[in-house]
Order: structure tokens, then sequence, then C-alpha cells
């Protein structure tokens, strides 16, 4: 199990994340829901060891992370929110050097990085640099990066923005069996589609807080109100009709 | 309406007006960014990029303290030759000068054309941008067209206007040669048509690649091209520095200073100047030719491109490997895949990016320049030969530390980062030692290994393995203090005053070239001498290289450059 224990992060004078509790189990797909500036990309950052936090930890299988954070490294897939990539690289090289930077095998990754390209159909392309390759070409490749060293837990942040309804299904099925295995999944988003699909709980972020955590059973078994009206409450967004006008008399020349 | 009277009476109000329906015109927009994306070369974040300008425009007003320099320096020359009494070698003086005045300015706005060639006509990312706004493709074009102008003219203009008072210096002789006015403005027209010249033949280069290549093949080729160019251009500039000396054959009508490019131009100076010489009409008369065919070359390729937009543009990318790549898999090997992993990616960066590649091979070409300097002047081949590779070794250091320092794609360093590991950082560190040291003590060696054998005979064996195991000492200096994984580290430029780096740097690669070239003569006076000084030096390469293999493993990577936070303090 991941969990985050009182997680903040302070830039200069401005508190992205505020004393963040929440858990990953295993099994389980955690949707993390904010809107824009909730401090969503902070937290995730924080997760996968890119910044570190102000106060607070986070401990996986009852270990502070702090204590060994090279092992915790190796136990997670990361799918980042922007598809920054090497372009001037292949997906193969690109996909062979992030093996390698993981100290897998050249054997596993000669058998590997085909068969992934290929499930991905990416396989076409592969004389192709990245660059010239789509948004969601070079999410999948992010996908198989994150995959390839079959993690332990996956943290994904909007990781479906630019893939085709396609490759967005698969994942989805994907996600759904990676979990099922026992292990953990946070999925960051602020498609509320994509949470009710997909994920067994949520946490609700807002101004850095953690507003609101439900189990997504209350919602498809009718015992809640949907998680869009959960979500306008805690934000406080629910009439956007002065907003909309005030836009189409902007749009007036 | 009720305004119009109010406006008459006030003209500027009127200027001001017309300036700001000019300026928020779609085409001066487009031109004004166009202009400003010349100045970004994409890896640098804000705080880099301000930095970068402030040293651009330092380096504008560094051509004009040269040119001041110059002329102080040719004063002396000058009134050595008025007070000769004799006007054919003043004249003969002069040809060579002009020439030089000429060449200048040409190498130094090739080199500016150069180093934005992947801005000089519109591209893809344009194409997806621009064309779904209201914006027609002949406004894009001319946009382009008149940034890429604004941008050598801005260079074109600093580099002649620097070089104004040695041509008022050199115009001024006691036989009343020629009209003051006259020689300038001749002088202004032909070197400026020489630049234009040296733009145009660099645009019609890429525009030929941005016809006939696809767009993978476009991004590996012209990286290849633009580091041969500059490679070139960079050696040429000892060849600028022999200019003045070929006024002699040019006034003997030497046929083949057909093939020196700005004695086109000085023969277009002279005709204008009124000169009735055949040889250098001839001149002219190719000069001007040239011009014309480079001209059309490059209008053929914008109307093509023009005309051709979209299916340039969308051309599919390549399902087969190209010739020149083996894109494999990877194999079964016992080398750490840490290692594997960055020398493959240090590799693939410096043979595939234009900035990378480009950085190391014009510093590296500069050592060839400083050598060719070396081996023209009058100091006996002998010593020349023990000084060359070491000129050519520092190069070479400066140039791959520049290269690997330099990042690409910044945001994308993130894999490294969730990857790093303690365990596996020596071997990441390696791999930069690796190669580092190929390209520091391989290259130079082979390059010198000719000229050693030419000057030395047999002695070159014994002399190549001193200049190597010099060589793997100098890596350290190399490495010193980096800690990054190559192009993965952000970078600032001008952290350091200029001045003060390139006094360094010249202290350095003197006493660098003395200190080793010493040694090597050392070493050659006898067998065991050799055999002594190289073991010495194997044994302290060894060394260094394990202590700062030592100290990789325990020093965290860097992800962020930083600005010196202490003041600079000199360690005199």
């Amino acid at each position: 199990m991941l969990e985050a224990r009182g997680l903040s992060k302070r830039y200069g004078g401005f508190l992205a994340l505020d004393r963040v509790d929440f858990q990953v189990r295993r099994g389980e797909i955690l949707g993390y829901l904010g809107p824009n500036g909730s401090g969503k990309s902070t937290t995730v950052n924080t997760v996968v060891g890119l910044i570190d936090p102000s106060a607070g930890s986070l401990w996986l299988d009852g270990a502070p992370i702090a204590d060994d954070p090279v092992a915790y490294k190796r136990r997670i897939g990361y799918v980042p929110e922007e598809p920054h990539l090497y372009t001037h690289l292949t997906a193969i090289e690109y996909l062979t050097l992030v093996g390698r930077l993981r100290g897998q095998s050249e054997q596993t990754l000669a058998t590997k990085i085909p068969e992934m390209l290929q499930l991905l159909l990416l396989w076409e392309s592969r004389y192709a640099t990245m660059a010239a390759y789509s948004k969601g070409m070079r999410q999948r490749v992010l996908f198989a990066a994150a995959l390839m060293h079959n993690p332990d837990l996956l943290v994904l942040d909007e990781p479906f923005s630019g893939l085709d309804v396609t490759a967005s299904l698969l994942f989805r099925t994907l996600l759904r069996m990676f979990a099922a295995g026992g292990r953990m999944v946070l999925f960051s988003t602020h498609r509320f589609d994509m949470v009710e699909k997909l994920c067994s709980r949520v946490v609700i972020l807002s101004k850095g807080r953690i507003a609101a955590e439900r189990d997504m059973a209350e919602f498809r078994e009718g015992r809640a109100e949907s998680l869009e009206d959960v979500f306008v409450q805690i934000t406080g967004q629910d009439d956007f009709t002065p907003v909309a006008r005030q836009i189409l008399d902007l749009m007036q020349p | 309406m009720t305004n119009e009277p109010e406006v008459r009476l006030k003209p500027d109000t009127t200027f001001a007006d017309w300036r700001k329906r000019f300026t928020e015109r779609a085409e001066w927009r487009l031109t004004e960014h166009f202009f400003r994306a010349m100045f970004d070369f994409g890896f640098l974040n804000d705080l880099a990029a301000d930095s970068f300008k402030r040293v651009l425009i330092g380096s504008i007003g560094g051509f004009v303290a040269f040119g001041f320099l110059l002329t102080r320096a040719y004063m002396i020359k000058y009134a050595i030759l008025w007070n000769t009494g004799n006007p054919e070698r003043y004249r003969r003086a002069l040809l060579g000068d002009d020439m030089t005045i000429i060449g200048l300015p040409m190498l130094l706005v090739a080199f500016v054309t150069l180093l934005v060639s992947q801005s000089l006509f519109p591209d893809e990312r344009d194409f997806r941008i621009l064309g779904p706004m209201p914006v027609r493709r002949i406004v894009v074009f001319r946009a382009k067209l008149s940034a890429l102008l604004m941008f050598t003219g801005l260079f074109t203009t600093a580099a002649h206007v620097s070089l104004v008072p040695l041509m008022i210096l050199t115009s001024l002789n006691p036989w009343g040669d020629s009209n003051v006015i006259l020689r300038l403005v001749a002088w202004a027209i032909a070197s400026v048509t020489a630049s234009v010249f040296a733009i145009l033949t660099i645009t019609a280069v890429v525009g030929i690649l941005v016809l006939a290549l696809s767009r993978s093949r476009l991004q590996a080729l012209s990286t290849i091209m633009r580091s041969t160019v500059l490679g070139v251009l960079v050696v040429c500039l000892p060849l600028v520095s022999h200019l003045p000396t070929l006024g002699g054959p040019l006034s003997r009508g030497a046929p083949w200073m057909v093939l020196v490019p700005p004695a086109w131009f000085l023969g277009f100076q002279r005709v204008m100047q009124g000169s009735a010489d055949r040889g250098l009409a001839h001149l002219a008369f190719v000069g001007i030719v040239v011009v014309l065919v480079v001209g059309a070359v490059v209008a053929a390729t914008y109307i093509i491109l023009f005309n051709q937009f979209e299916r340039l543009m969308l051309r599919p990318a390549p399902m087969s490997p190209p010739w020149w790549r083996i894109n494999r898999l990877p194999l079964r090997s016992r080398v750490p895949p840490a290692f594997r992993g960055v020398f493959g990616f240090t590799v693939a960066t410096l043979t595939r990016s234009e900035l990378h590649q480009g950085v190391l091979v014009g510093l590296s070409a500069c050592g060839i320049g400083l050598a060719t300097i070396f081996l023209t002047s009058s100091i006996r081949l002998p010593i020349s030969a023990s000084i060359v590779p070491f000129l050519l070794m520092f190069a070479c250091g400066v140039a791959a530390r520049a290269a690997l320092a330099l990042p690409i794609e910044h945001r994308a360093n993130w894999i490294f980062q969730v990857t790093e590991d303690h365990a596996m950082r020596r071997e990441q560190m390696r791999a930069v030692d690796r190669v580092v040291t190929v390209y520091v003590v391989g290259v130079p060696v082979l390059a010198a290994a000719p000229l050693l054998w030419i000057a030395l005979g047999s002695d070159a064996l014994m002399a190549g393995l001193v200049v190597a195991s010099i060589g793997l000492v100098f890596v350290h200096g190399v490495l010193l203090d980096w800690r990054r994984i190559p192009f993965t580290c952000s970078y600032l430029p001008g952290k350091r005053f200029v001045g003060h780096s390139a006094l360094i740097g010249f202290a350095a690669c003197l006493l660098f070239t003395l200190i080793s070239s010493g040694l090597v003569r050392t070493a050659l006076v006898s067998v065991n001498q050799t055999l002594v000084i190289t073991a010495a030096l194997l044994i302290v390469g060894y060394w260094l290289r394990e202590r700062r293999l030592s100290a990789w493993r325990k020093t965290p990577l860097m992800f962020e450059d930083e600005f010196p936070d202490q003041m600079l303090q000199l360690q005199l």
C-alpha cells in the first residue's frame, strides 16, 4: 500500500499542497481528481520523486520511502501529463534507454521492446524518430516505458490526453487488469468520466487540500449523488451560466 | 470624424497612427515573432534566454571594439607604408587589406546565417500553427523572409560599421590615389553584396535539402551539412588572416585568385571605383554571376516551397531505416546497462542534434584553425608538430565539454531523475568518461599522426604514445566538477564575464600546450626517457580516473544549472 501522510509542498509563499493524506491500496485504482491548480501534479511529482515535499512523508508497504528512495523508484512506473520525450530518438532507442537506466538486461529488452511496440501499434513507425510522432503515439511510448520493468505502482498524470478511442479502451482494460493483479494505480485526472469508469476510490483535491474521499461504489449503486455533483459542491463552481454568458458577450464584435 | 482636423494639426499623431496601423498588421506581428524566434535556440529556459540575449548584444559591441582595435593595429602598418615613399607597395598592400575588409564581414554573416539555418524557411511547425489561422501563405513567407533580412542585416550592419574607421584609414595616402567617399561607397556596395552572397549560399544549400529530403532524412542530413559548413568556416578564419598577404598575386592577376570569393567582390569594388584592370574586371564578373546564380536558386527554392507547401510539409515518416543508421535492437553484452544507456544516448544525440554537433565540430575546428596558423608560420616543423596535437586536444576538450553541457529537450530529463540510482551512477558517468576520452585523446592523436610522421619520422610512434598519455591526464581537466548526464541539465549562458573566461581559456591553452610539447620533446631524447615519462603519465591518468569515478559514485547528479551565488574570486 502507498500512503501519503501530511504531505505539504510550499513554493516560496505559495502553499501548493497542504497536509494531504491518502492511501492507494493494493488491487485498486485511486482516482485523484481536482480542478487545474488544485495540486494534482505537485502530488504526482512528489510521489514519483521529482520534487521533495516541504513536510510529510510517503510510505510504501509500511516503510517510509525516504529510507531507500532508489528501491522505491525501481518499483514505480510513471506516465507524465505532457509527452516530454527525447524526440530525436526512435521509439526503440527511447525504450532501450529507459530499460537500461532501469538496469534491465539486453536480452530482456530485445524481447520485450518489439513485442510492446507491436501491441501498441507502433512497430510500423519504428524507424522514424519520435519528432514525427503524434501526441497519441508519444503517449503510447510513455505507457510502454512505464510498464516495461513490471512496476508495482503506476502513477498516471492525465494519461489519456491525445489517445484515440481504441488506445483509450485498451489502456483502460490494461489498467483494470494491472490493478486486479494486486498492484496499485494512482490516477490523476480532471475527467469525471474516466474516474467513474476506471477507479475504485476517488480523492477530490481543492486548493491543495483533500476536500473529499469516496468509494466509487457509492456512486455506482446510487447511494450518493453523482461524482460531478459532489465535485461542483466542493469546488463551489455550481453555476457556470453567468461566465458562459460573459464569454458569449465578449465574442460580439 | 470630429477628430479629423485635430489629427491634421498634429503630424506626430498621424505618424503614431500610421505606426500603430503598421505594427498591428499580421505581417509585422509575424515578422516580429519570427525575428524573436531566431534568438531562441529551443534549449534555453527564460532565464537562460535573457542571459543569451545579453551575450549576443555584447558580441555586437565586441565587433565594434574589434574594428577599432584592427584600425589601431593598421595605423602602424600604414604609417610605415606612407613613409616608404613607394606607391606600388602601398597599392599592393591595399589590395590585400581591402580583400580582408570584405572577407571578415562575409565570414561573420555566414556564421550567423548558419546559426539560424533552421529558421531560414517556413517549416512544419509554421505550417501546423499558422495553417488554420486567417493568414495568407504569402504573408507567412514574406514575414519569414523579412525576419531573416532583419536578423542578418543587424549583424551585417554591425560588422560594416565596425570596419568603417579602418576603411577611412586605408584610404588616406600621400599620393592622392583615390577619392575617399567614392571608395567608401564602392566598398559598402561590394562588401554588402559579398555578405549577401554568403547568406544566399547557405540559404540555397538549406533550401535544396528542404526540397529534396523527407522530414527525418532532412534532420539527419542538415545536421551533417551544418556541421561541415561550420567546420569549413572556422578553418577559413586563419585563411582570412592570410588575405592581406595576397595583394601581390592579385596585382599580378594570378588565375587561382578566382577560387577566393572575397577577391570577386574586391574586383567589383575596384570596377565601381573606375579601375580598368582586366583581371579585377574578370573577378567582378565572376562574383556577379555567382551571386545571380545563387540568388536564382534561393528564389526558385522559395517559389517551389510556396507552391508545394502542404505536400512538402506532410511527407510521411520513413518506413525503412536510413542507410546511415543501424537501428538495431539491443544485443547480448557484458557491458552494464547503465553504461550502454548513457553511451548510446550521448552518441545518438551528438550524431543527430544540429546544435550539439555544431558546437562540437565548430569548437574543435578552432583547433584546426590554430594548427593551420602554426603550420603556415615560420616555426620549424618538428616544433610545430609537437605543439599541434595539443592545440587540437585543447580545442576538442573545450568542444566536448560545451557540447555535452548543452541540454536537449530539457523537460524530458524526468526519466533520468526518476531512474537515478547511486548504484548505477558510476557506470553512467563512466560512459561520459569514455566518450570524452575517445574524442579528446583519440581524435587529436589520429588527426596529428600524419603530421608527426612527416616531422619526426620513426620517432612519431613514441611521440604519439606520449601525446596519448598526456591526453589521459588532460581528460581529468575537461571533466573537472562534472556531474551531469550529457544534455540533461539546464544551461545558463554568460555565467561569467566573457573576457574573464576568454583570458583564463587562453592562459590554460598556452600553459597546457607549452608544458605538453616540452614534455614530448624531453621524452623523445631517448627511449628510456619516453618509457619513464609515458609510464608516469599513465599512472597519474589512471589514478585521476579512479578518483573521479569514485567521486561520481558519491555525488548526486545535477539537473539544474545555477548562476554562481558568490562573488567571483581571482585565485591569484
